[in-house]
């Protein structure tokens, strides 16, 4: 039985191999995730070995409040001093390594998009883990270096000169250095270098460090170390062994790329998903095909379990070849995904591609199994067949009696599904969690959907037919008669495609969505014209900046607003400051109780809270609150006035002083400044005399934006968002495609004799050809409205809970439209090799077939 | 034995020919593998005959009919229906013409599942985009007695029945020539009876042209001429007396 298993394989090895393409595309992604991220977590664990060469001990600050740019807090550097004291150091010294923005001469950013750059310091020759490939290392004060990666990408030489700016105007530097540490890649991220007291400077740090390294004196273990210096330091500071260090940096790395891991293999699974569709198809047309091969092998004596164990072996065949496949495609594809992360400004640093025997035996096993599980059933239908089936001209197929089997699954699988999707929102589980319920529940009615779309198919298919049927006459007809002819093949086939077009309606009608509530709060909460921003919208601008631009002819009121991510009460929450002078007038707060006599008011350790902050907490006006720093310290703040904020607030879930802002939570940088014009103030010319005043004062990071840009902006991160999500939605696409190809090619294959008849009476190859296209665009155009019509649904109620927090949907009519338009395009596509086989079918052939 | 069968004659030849074939030689694989199903054969066809073509079963009589048909090309040799050469014809060309001139009846029905009895019949008219003389339409309907069927699927029809829809199919157009490749092949004796009644009268009646392939003596002796084929050259023809006579022929040629 097993050769001949092997036999039928390899007779339709065209079909095997096709049938394969829907595990392949999933296991691809599967291995292209694992191969790429473990490609980067290598990376970055040999950036972090490589840097605490010469290291035993290092001191840090511990980080109790996580904050949004991953940044932690710098210490007193009078630690330094007790630490030297200690019993067994030979040599301690402390460091900068800050975010920081690193320019050309003329003020252009170096870097690219969202890869962070960063400020560090010189070390001793001991701790310095970086060699110089070209130039030396800055010992004067106007000196620095570049790693070399990133001065190639800028094309910046030696001698040439680069700005350097954190929390004050930029300053200039003369290149006197390249950097180079070990082999390591630092992907699109760059440093350079400065003498510490110029790093301390610049990234606002003076008498503090970053980091303390200590090199232990000889026969002092650096464990017994760290535990002598833990005694001497303050408890907010970490002291770890170097090796401990870098572990711990690579597993917070590796934590924050888990992220992008569990993104990815989600649309993997959303392809292997619609891949199971496709193989339940295929084996469900090549099992009803040889319904008389099995009755046959029934008479010769064959058990049921050997009929099933040949199907089955068939479907492992197929899983395993194409996992194989998959898994060289996914090689490919971590390169192409690197690239195209490198593309929209998120290069990741990487050495040799590493392929991790998890990565291998994941894949295998997951394309085998979704392979074997999807074509159980169709196996098990297989061991239905009599030894009779062999003897009868019509084809057996199985009785009423299992409808009802099926609408109760289909019935109980939408329940739970809704059931789950119902729950998850109510208790508003989020994180990984939530997004795996809801996920479960979507494919629960996914699948309850494509139970129930055999009865949809004859209605919808007339439907779409009839214009086919109108330009294309009796093609049209026949072609929708054959969608219509067998309902649960049409249905398996469009559900496939319906899957990858719900997601890309509702991850459309999202960001469009997404783009106009934002649109909303930029109309609604800022009055003023014109938006002050760090770099990309990122990075947090000097201060001086914001005063500089109130002081341009035309400027009616200005206002930066800071941010720190705190705990409130023991909860996070992200709080802003604001100028209290000229903040109503560009910023419109929106009263729950106070009024802006509240903000404008406001005193040191007084807060304006919003009110899902104050209800989660349970606090009223006049309430404590406490507020813990990042580093720590707590400090208790009274509620002043509680403020309406939505999901999108410019306020965050607080105000507080710029005063309270820089004493207790260390920051002194705008992340936006706000700014108003005068009424009879032109916008361009005034516009253009700020831009023109922030680069004579020496503030090149900061972006100047009318509402319009801004609004421009926003809207180009979420469509570069959507960009991404459509390019891996679109895998899942090409797989049901696929499935329809398969599909038509078996259903001509079945045809054959008809097809010969209808081309001996006259009809032509380009009548067959358009007949075979409009079955596939019949087909295709029913995923199509089903998908949307599912992915409006469901952006419809998931929308619901969060029309709570000001998110208001919009459905983009015109892009839907066109997505309908595309994907009957996309159905052309696939039937032009199943069309031009059945155009090119015999005619002699056809009708002597049997 | 061949010298006690009629020579192949030409007593036909004062009526116009619509099939001419000159010539005709078709041969499948090379060297030791070579079959030469057609060996050499000249024949021609005149208008409102009906032709029976018998041999034992390899003779070439399939291979001889799709030749003529258009839908296979011969080795060597040359067809013209309607005096129009057609070995040379691209598959355009070849569409045009079973259009317009030719209609098919095969072994199995051949009826699409998916469309009525009527619709079956219109087929070939849809196809060419031509619209129906309603009155040949009702007429051939009539002929076949499927009047109350019109509307029943296939599957919903006899064997006998579908052979009669698929007859009427390829009456509809009013075809220079109707092939039939063992259209009671596959019925029982009455249905058989049916079909061959159906297309006698089309000869008789419309004048109908039409060329059947067969194995069963009653069928061929339906026919106004029987020529027969062995080993690819035709061995034998002339009217049909009867049936008895067409079994001893078939027994001299097996
Ligand atoms: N496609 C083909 N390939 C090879 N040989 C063929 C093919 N078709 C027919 N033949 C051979 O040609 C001869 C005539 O076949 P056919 O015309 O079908 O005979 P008939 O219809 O009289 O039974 C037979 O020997 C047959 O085996
Ligand atoms: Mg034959």
């Amino acid at each position: 039985m097993l050769s001949l298993t092997f036999k039928n394989l390899w007779a339709r090895k065209w079909r095997s191999l096709m049938t394969a393409v829907a595990v392949i595309f999933g296991i691809a992604l599967v291995a292209g995730t694992y191969i790429l991220t473990d490609t980067t977590n290598q990376a970055f664990d040999q950036i972090f070995n490589e840097s605490i060469a010469g290291t035993d001990v290092v001191v840090t600050a511990k980080s109790e409040v996580d904050q949004q740019d991953g940044s932690t807090p710098s210490f007193s550097a009078g630690v330094l001093k007790e630490v030297r004291q200690v019993e067994g150091v030979d040599l301690a010294s402390g460091g900068i390594f800050s975010q920081g923005a690193i320019l050309d001469k003329d003020g252009e950013s170096t870097g690219g998009g969202f890869s962070p750059q960063f400020i560090s310091s010189t070390q001793p020759e001991i701790f310095e883990a970086v060699t110089y490939p070209e130039g030396r290392k800055p010992t004067g004060p106007r000196e620095a270096t570049l790693d070399k990666a990133a001065a190639d990408r800028a094309e910046l030489e030696v001698g040439d000169t680069i700005l350097l700016a954190k929390v004050g105007k930029a300053v200039p530097f003369k290149l006197v250095g390249l950097t180079e540490l070990g082999g390591s890649s630092f992907g699109g991220t760059s440093v350079a270098q400065v003498i510490l007291p110029v790093a301390q400077k610049i990234t606002g740090n003076v008498n503090r460090f970053d980091q303390i390294a200590i090199a232990a004196d000889s026969g002092v273990s650096p464990e017994e170390l760290r535990d002598r210096v833990q005694e001497v330091v303050p408890d907010t500071l970490r002291v770890e062994t170097a090796q401990e260090n870098a572990d711990r940096n690579a597993s917070e790395i590796r934590d924050s790329l888990q992220f992008l891991t569990i993104a990815l293999l989600a649309f993997a699974a959303i392809a292997l998903f619609v891949g199971s569709f496709v193989i339940f198809n295929v084996f469900s047309i090549t099992v009803a095909q040889r319904t008389r091969e099995f009755g046959m092998l029934r008479t010769l004596g064959a058990s049921r379990r050997q009929i099933l164990v040949t199907v089955l072996i068939e479907g492992l065949i197929i899983g395993l070849v194409g996992s194989i496949i998959g898994l060289f495609v996914g090689y490919g594809l971590a390169a192409g995904l690197s690239a195209v992360l490198k593309a929209v400004g998120a290069e990741l640093p990487a050495n040799a591609l590493q392929v991790l025997p998890r990565t291998i035996i994941v894949s295998l096993l997951i394309g085998v199994g979704v392979t074997v599980v999807s074509s159980l059933i169709p196996a098990v239908r297989s061991t239905r067949v009599p030894p009779i089936a062999a003897l009868s001209e019509t084809l057996v197929t199985g009785g009423k009696s299992r409808v009802v089997v099926r609408t109760v699954i289909a019935v109980l699988l939408a329940a739970i599904g809704l059931i789950l999707i119902a729950m998850t929102l109510i208790s508003g589980t989020d994180g990984g969690t939530g997004a795996a319920q809801i996920g479960g529940g979507a494919v629960c009615v996914l699948i309850a959907i494509s139970i129930f779309a055999p009865k949809l198919v004859a209605p919808a298919a007339s439907i779409i037919g009839a214009p086919l049927e109108k330009i294309g006459g009796l093609t049209g007809r026949l072609a929708r008669e054959n969608a219509q002819r067998n309902p649960s093949r049409t249905a398996v086939t469009a559900a496939a495609l319906m899957i990858g077009l719900a997601l890309i309606a509702f991850v459309t009608i999202f960001a469009s969505g997404l783009s106009s509530s934002v649109n909303k709060v930029i109309d609604d909460q800022l009055p003023g014209e014109i938006t002050l921003q760090g770099q990309g919208g990122v990075v947090p601008f000097p201060a001086g900046a914001v005063d500089a631009a109130r002081n341009v002819e035309g400027v009616e009121a200005a206002s930066g607003v800071r941010y720190v991510s705190v705990k409130a009460d023991g909860k996070n929450a992200s709080i802003s400051s604001v100028d209290p002078a000229d903040i109503v007038q560009v910023y419109t707060v929106e009263w729950k109780e106070g009024s802006n006599a509240d903000l404008t008011g406001l005193t040191d350790r007084e807060m304006v809270i919003g009110d899902g902050l104050a209800d989660s907490i349970g606090v009223g006006i006049g309430d404590p609150v406490t507020l813990t720093s990042q580093d720590g310290r707590e400090f208790r703040f009274t509620v002043k006035a509680i403020m309406k904020t939505d999901s999108i607030s410019l306020a965050g879930e607080g105000i507080i002083t710029q005063t309270s802002m820089a004493r207790d939570f260390d920051q002194r940088l705008d992340a936006v400044g706000l700014v108003k014009l005068d009424p009879d103030a032109d916008l361009d010319s005034t516009q253009t005399a700020i831009e023109d005043t922030l680069k004579k004062q020496d503030y090149p990071t900061v972006d100047v934006l009318n509402q319009g840009e801004l609004k421009d902006q926003q809207k180009q991160t979420i469509n570069g968002l959507l960009a991404m999500i459509y390019v891996l939605l679109a895998l899942a696409v090409v797989v049901s495609l696929v499935g329809i190809v398969v599909t038509l090619i078996l259903s001509i294959y079945e045809r054959t004799r008809e097809l010969g008849m209808l081309r001996a009476i006259g009809m032509s190859r380009r009548q067959v050809k358009r007949m075979v296209r409009y079955e596939a665009v019949i087909t295709a155009v029913i995923g199509a409205i089903t998908g949307l019509i599912v992915g409006v649904v469901f952006a419809f109620l998931i929308g619901i809970p969060l029309s709570g927090d000001g998110f208001e949907l919009s459905y983009p009519i015109g892009t839907l439209i066109v997505i309908l338009i595309l994907t009957a395009l996309a159905g052309v596509l696939a039937a032009i090799y199943p069309a031009r086989k059945a155009a090119k079918l015999d005619v002699l052939e056809a009708v002597s077939y049997e | 034995m061949e010298s006690t069968l009629a020579a192949p004659s030409q007593s036909h030849s004062s009526e116009s020919p619509i099939v001419k074939a000159t010539g005709l030689e078709r041969v499948y694989g090379e060297g030791q593998a070579e079959v030469r199903a057609l060996d050499g054969v000249d024949v021609t066809f005149e208008k409102g005959r009906f032709t029976s073509i018998m041999g034992p079963s390899g003779s070439g009589k399939s291979t001889l009919m799709h030749i003529l048909a258009g839908l296979d090309k011969p080795t060597a040799g040359s067809v013209e229906i309607d005096g129009e050469e057609i070995t040379g014809l691209d598959d355009g060309d070849l569409t045009e013409l079973r259009r317009d001139k030719l209609g098919f009846v095969f072994q199995f029905f051949n009826l699409l599942p998916v469309l009525t009895a009527e619709e079956n019949i219109l087929l070939p008219l849809s196809i060419a985009k031509k619209k129906p003389d309603q009155e040949w339409v009702d007429q051939v309907i009539d002929r076949v007695g499927l009047g109350d069927r019109r509307d029943h699927r296939p599957s919903e029809l006899s064997g006998g029945q579908q052979q009669r829809v698929a007859v009427a199919r390829a009456l509809v157009t009013k075809p220079a020539v109707l092939f039939a490749d063992e259209p009671t092949g596959n019925l029982d004796s009455k249905a058989s009876e049916d079909v061959l009644t159906l297309l006698r009268g089309a000869v008789d009646d419309v004048g109908q042209t039409v060329i059947m392939v067969t194995h069963e003596p009653d069928a061929a002796a339906h026919g106004d001429r029987l020529i027969a084929l062995r080993d690819g050259k035709l061995v034998h023809d002339a009217p049909p007396v009867s049936a008895d006579n067409v079994i001893e022929l078939l027994k001299t040629l097996a």
